[in-house]
């Protein structure tokens, strides 16, 4: 080979090696994920080398924690965990379509068929099947006040293949009610306005959705209070701090009286600023007994904690920098980044403001806001692995019901897959010529994998649901997989639905990927590290 | 209070960081302990600078550093991430709580802890039961680990910095990256780990650590930065740096970026060479461009440099090259945490307090402006005795930056010096005043003389703590006193022999760096950006288009233009 005679170095895995290898890959993680998918797959506990432990039945969490080597593997990894960023689920979904385009094309082509037949035969099965889901969903109407109940039909699927039911059920509510929260017409849906804040403690069916925000951390002074009713709230990004300005900082001083200037001159415009903050308090709080917090971005020295303790103001130092956005959208007001011109118009709107302290971690908690845009979603658990998984599920709960609202459109669960099977196989197949057919074919069975594994994990024989669900298919009835039963069911009475961006993304990701491998004919590893391992 | 938060980003660094913290924890078992010398029991030293208080849900209160280390998932050994401080009484055999379906588990191999973490296991729940009151007779019984049995291990063993870490981390401390799929071989250029920082929630997590700790701080000095720039690790440290620098805009940061002897190896590859040459001067040129003062430390071989005359060292053991550059951080750090005194500071343990923000106006905010400075030191620092040492004080420090210059002559150097634990005329610890006349009559009797110098001392020498490398030669005594005769047959002294030793640290603002900006700024204009490079492509893989390889370019050749003036005109030509 005349890579070989280039560089003697060089391993080089001819066509058929090469292509087996991408194979191998393919099902191999495909047989890693599997038995996770769905509301009956496993859970996998990781127990790592010092006995840290990990939970998850989320694909995307699972492909992070595994020390993934083969190059073939990792691109699939990469494709998948894009999925999760872009659309917030499928992972699991695409790690196994892929898998099972690799496996269908394998078949083929050890027939003797061609990899770029087959791949075309993908790609014209890719269009007609993006086609067919523009016909296949069911659109929803979102105007000024989206449907709940699909919405919490949309995370309750999700979320059910996460967690156990109550608790689904429980969070399904949390998180429909978390969007619609800060959901603004006309706006993009901004998720990192719902804060998702965790405490260590009691049981996981304590979480909850708090409206108004909950800190990490504390006011630092012992005289303020721990707990405030009706509570003026100051967002602010100004250093409270004494600090040597950085231009003449001098380091030498001729003598000490002057040190002494320079000190006492530093100090006073910290001191002066901290008096803007408390006239503005003075003129709002003068006749009621309102209370004053200050949220800041940056630092409060404890002289200045001190005279705004005596002036009973709470002030809370080294917000989160999102933390401002979101302070302003659930209590209104503006965040301010200097306080020249304080206005009352600046401050928001708390009804009640506290502290919650759990040994060295504390709490505040900002509540009783007015017309929030801004949320909360307080998740409990009695270890990390618990929270680690909860928050997970919260997240792609969260996310579905976002694209839900963005898509205007949901597909019904478990029934898409075999409706596409068998529009591919009865009507497409026949427009196609040539051997191309068979690459359509191969792409049709692929799409069965889902419900075929589904089956599997739910412990039911998958050749039986399978025959039976085409078979009520082409009576023309749209069916869905009953998981306890085994029986075919009407998913739309059911109420489960998938995200329509999350089903067109993996099909139309899978395919790219797997054509992209199936391609390959030379796996050539030059330039390899000839360093010894450390 | 001037608190410090320290941040440590790369296998290495952590293996600097975990030596740095088992000196603080032995400073501070030394001042509690009955038996141990004055000096360390009045050291003069506020370890609240570096530690942090707190306490765990049961109320048991932890003295913890208050650090924020990164490093690749696996990397702590059989340590746990969340340390076992605020751990709860072992939960019943583990519980699914949150599925009712099937569970698989899979379990790592465990990771057999070695003789040194057992012991300090055996010790913990020995101390464990005799508070309690209870089976304190039991503890006994234990087949007691012998220290020379446990010396010899580590010298062996080490793999992961955590094997001889002694010191209990907050929860928070400690960050695995998880997800980056690629071997650690691989992960060798500033582009890899940029991708690996910004794509997924590490950034936003590890920002949110370093938040926690410095939320807690009344009025953060500054933040020390240690950060193993060879290879991804500088792409995440750059990332980071960028955040800290947007987020805290008044708080300074001291960089040491570290190097591992191995890790400067030639390689007879010739496109990895390139990607080598590339990744250094893009990474040293992205890291200066968000701290205050840039501290390069990493020799290409310790074995062979001067320092060999005392110290015996091994390049390929990572434990005991970075037992060096901890110490000489450790120097560094003493005068951040002195109490500043009044004019009775002469009569005082320590002498010579300065912050951070101190320490960075005086090397890098004045008229030359370089932030690029050279740390030197000795170890062990000689004694003040006669005229001789005065003069070796300055010849035997030693300097730990690579690609430096020697012998030239600078009109404008500036130095911050710190000595500790240094002796007079025998086993006398000096003063410090003797300390500092030594310092000026060695530097009057120098050729080359400092624009300007402070000193630092303090009384307190390096504690040498169980766990470290048996590196001393047998020219050092017990305390770190220098022999004329070799004190035994075994090449090799380690923690079991020596107890403590003086040392000097020095950070000097001088010419003398040019040639490491210099070399960095020709490879990255040979490689880079000349017309037809070989490895522009790579840099447009790593994420810096055209432009802003030249601004690299720029940023490295204004370092050199502060310095040498007159190399203005000679580069114009290009």
């Amino acid at each position: 080979m005349s890579l070989k005679v280039l560089n003697p170095n060089a391993e080089v895995l001819n066509k058929s090696h090469a292509l087996h290898m991408n194979i191998n890959a393919a099902k191999g993680l495909q047989d890693v994920l599997k038995s996770n998918l769905g509301p009956k797959g496993t859970i996998k506990m990781l127990v790592g080398g010092a006995g840290d432990i990990k939970l998850t039945k989320d694909g995307n969490t699972l492909l992070k924690e595994m020390q993934i080597q083969s190059p073939t593997a990792i691109m699939i990894a990469r494709t998948a965990v894009a999925q999760d960023d872009t659309s917030g689920d499928g992972t699991t979904s695409t790690v196994i379509f892929i898998g099972e385009l690799m496996k269908q094309a394998e078949r083929c082509i050890d027939e003797g068929m061609h990899p770029r037949v087959l791949v075309d035969g993908f790609e014209i099965a890719k269009r007609a099947t993006l086609q067919y889901l523009e016909k296949f969903k069911t659109p929803v109407v979102m105007g000024d006040e989206p449907d709940k109940e699909i919405l919490k039909m949309v995370a309750r699927t999700t979320l059910r293949t996460k967690l156990y039911e109550a608790l689904a059920d429980q969070l399904t509510d949390i998180v429909v009610n978390a969007v619609l929260c800060i959901r603004k017409p006309e706006e993009p849906i901004d998720l990192f306005m719902v804060e998702i804040m965790h405490m260590r403690h009691k049981f996981d069916v304590d979480t909850r959705l708090v409206e108004g925000l909950v800190l990490d951390h504390g006011s630092r002074h012992p005289d303020m209070k721990r707990r405030a009713e009706n509570c003026h709230i100051l967002t602010c990004n100004v250093s409270l701090e004494y600090e040597k300005s950085e231009i003449n900082a001098g380091f030498f001083y001729s003598n000490a009286e002057q040190r002494e200037a320079m000190v006492a001159a530093e100090r006073r415009s910290v001191d002066e600023r901290v008096q803007k903050i408390i006239d503005l308090k003075n003129k709002v709080c003068a006749d009621n007994d309102n209370n004053f917090v200050i949220i800041n971005q940056k630092g409060i020295d404890p002289p200045s904690l001190d005279i705004l303790a005596r002036a009973g103001i709470i002030a809370l130092r080294r917000a989160k920098r999102r933390n401002m956005e979101r302070l302003v959208l659930a209590c209104g007001g503006e965040a301010v980044n200097s306080v020249d011109d304080l206005t009352p118009d600046c401050l928001g709107w708390a009804g009640l403001v506290y502290e919650h302290v759990l040994g060295e971690e504390k709490y505040t908690f900002v509540e009783n806001v007015k017309n929030p845009h801004s949320c909360t979603i307080l998740i409990k658990g009695p270890n990390d692995h618990t929270i680690a998984q909860i928050k997970d599920a919260v997240r792609d709960g969260l996310r579905g019901v976002k694209n839900t609202i963005e898509d205007e459109a949901v597909v019904l669960v478990r029934a898409f897959e075999v409706a596409a099977r068998q529009h591919l196989v009865n009507e497409v197949k026949k427009t196609v010529k040539g051997r191309a057919q068979l690459g359509v074919e191969a792409f049709a069975d692929a799409l069965l994998v889902v419900p075929k594994i589904l089956a599997e994990n739910s412990g039911l024989d998958t050749q039986d649901v399978i025959i039976e669900l085409t078979g009520e298919h082409d009576k023309g009835n749209v069916v869905g997989l009953n998981l306890h039963t085994g029986e075919p069911i009407d998913p739309q009475m059911e109420g489960i639905f998938d995200n329509y961006s999350v089903k067109r993304q993996i099909i139309n990701s899978g395919p790219v990927i797997a054509s992209q491998l199936l391609l390959v004919d030379e796996v050539i590893r030059a330039g390899r590290n000839m360093r010894k391992p450390t | 209070m001037k608190e410090i938060v320290t941040i440590q980003v790369g296998s290495y660094a952590n293996f600097v960081g975990s030596h740095f913290w088992n000196f603080q924890d032995e400073l501070l078992g030394l001042a509690d302990s009955p038996e141990s010398d004055q000096i360390f029991k009045s050291h003069g030293l506020n370890m609240d600078v570096l530690y942090r208080t707190g306490e765990t849900p049961q109320g048991i209160l932890t003295y913890t550093p208050r650090l924020v280390s990164v490093d690749f998932q696996g990397s702590l050994g059989s340590v746990s991430s969340r340390g076992t401080l605020y751990n709860e009484i072992p939960e019943t055999p583990v519980d699914t709580l949150t599925w009712t379906g099937p569970v698989t588990t899979h379990t790592s191999q465990p990771l057999k802890k070695n003789l040194f973490l057992q012991s300090l296991y055996l010790e913990e729940n020995a101390n464990l039961g005799s508070s309690r009151g209870c089976e304190s007779e039991n503890s006994d019984s234990h087949t007691e680990v012998q220290d020379e049995d446990i010396v010899q291990s580590l010298e062996n063993e080490v793999q992961y910095w955590t094997d001889y870490s002694k010191v209990h981390y907050h929860p928070q401390s400690l960050y695995e990256l998880s997800g980056l799929w690629s071997e650690i071989n691989d992960f060798n250029n500033y582009g890899i780990g940029r991708e690996a920082f910004s794509g997924g929630q590490h950034a936003e997590e590890i920002n949110e650590r370093l938040r926690f700790f410095v939320e807690e701080c009344d009025l953060p000095q500054g933040i020390q930065f240690v950060v193993d720039d060879s290879g991804g690790f500088s792409g995440i440290a750059g990332e980071f740096l960028e955040n800290i620098a947007d987020e805290y805009t008044n708080i300074p940061v001291l960089l040491y970026s570290v190097h591992s002897p191995d890790s400067g190896m030639d390689s007879r590859n010739r496109k990895l060479a390139i990607s080598r040459k590339l990744h250094d001067a893009v990474s040293f040129s992205k890291l200066s461009a968000f701290c205050k003062l840039i501290v390069p430390v990493g020799l290409p071989s310790l074995n062979t440099s001067r320092m060999s005359k005392y110290l015996c060292l091994e390049d390929r053991k990572p434990y005991h090259t970075s037992a060096v550059y901890a110490s000489a951080i450790h120097s560094i750090s003493l005068p951040f945490r002195m109490q500043p005194l009044g004019p009775s500071a002469q009569l005082s343990n320590t002498s010579g307090a300065v912050k951070i923000k101190d320490l960075v106006q005086m090397l890098a905010g004045q008229a030359r402006q370089n932030m690029v400075t050279i740390l030197d030191i000795a170890m062990p620092a000689p004694a003040f005795t006669g005229t001789q040492a005065q003069q070796s004080l300055l010849e035997i420090l030693q300097p730990l930056t690579p690609e430096i210059a020697e012998g030239v002559e600078d009109m404008q150097a500036l130095e911050s010096m710190t000595v500790h634990g240094a002796f007079a005329s025998g086993m006398q610890k000096s003063h410090s005043f003797e300390v500092k006349d030594a310092v000026q009559a060695a530097y009057l009797n120098a050729v080359e003389r400092p624009k300007f110098s402070h000193l630092s001392i303090a009384q307190c020498p390096l504690p040498i703590p169980l766990p470290f490398p048996s590196i001393f030669g047998n020219l050092i005594g017990r305390n770190g006193e220098l022999l004329d005769t070799p004190i035994s047959e075994s090449t090799s002294r380690g923690s079991l022999e020596v107890h403590s030793v003086p040392m000097a640290a020095r950070l000097r603002s001088s010419n003398a760096v040019l040639p490491f900006l210099e070399n960095r700024l020709a490879n990255l204009r040979k490689f880079g950006l000349a017309r037809g490079a070989l490895g522009t492509e790579l840099l447009r893989n790593w994420g810096f288009g055209k432009e802003d390889a030249e601004e690299l370019g720029e940023a490295l050749s204004n370092m050199v233009t502060t310095l040498n003036p007159a190399s203005l005109e000679s580069s114009d030509s290009d």
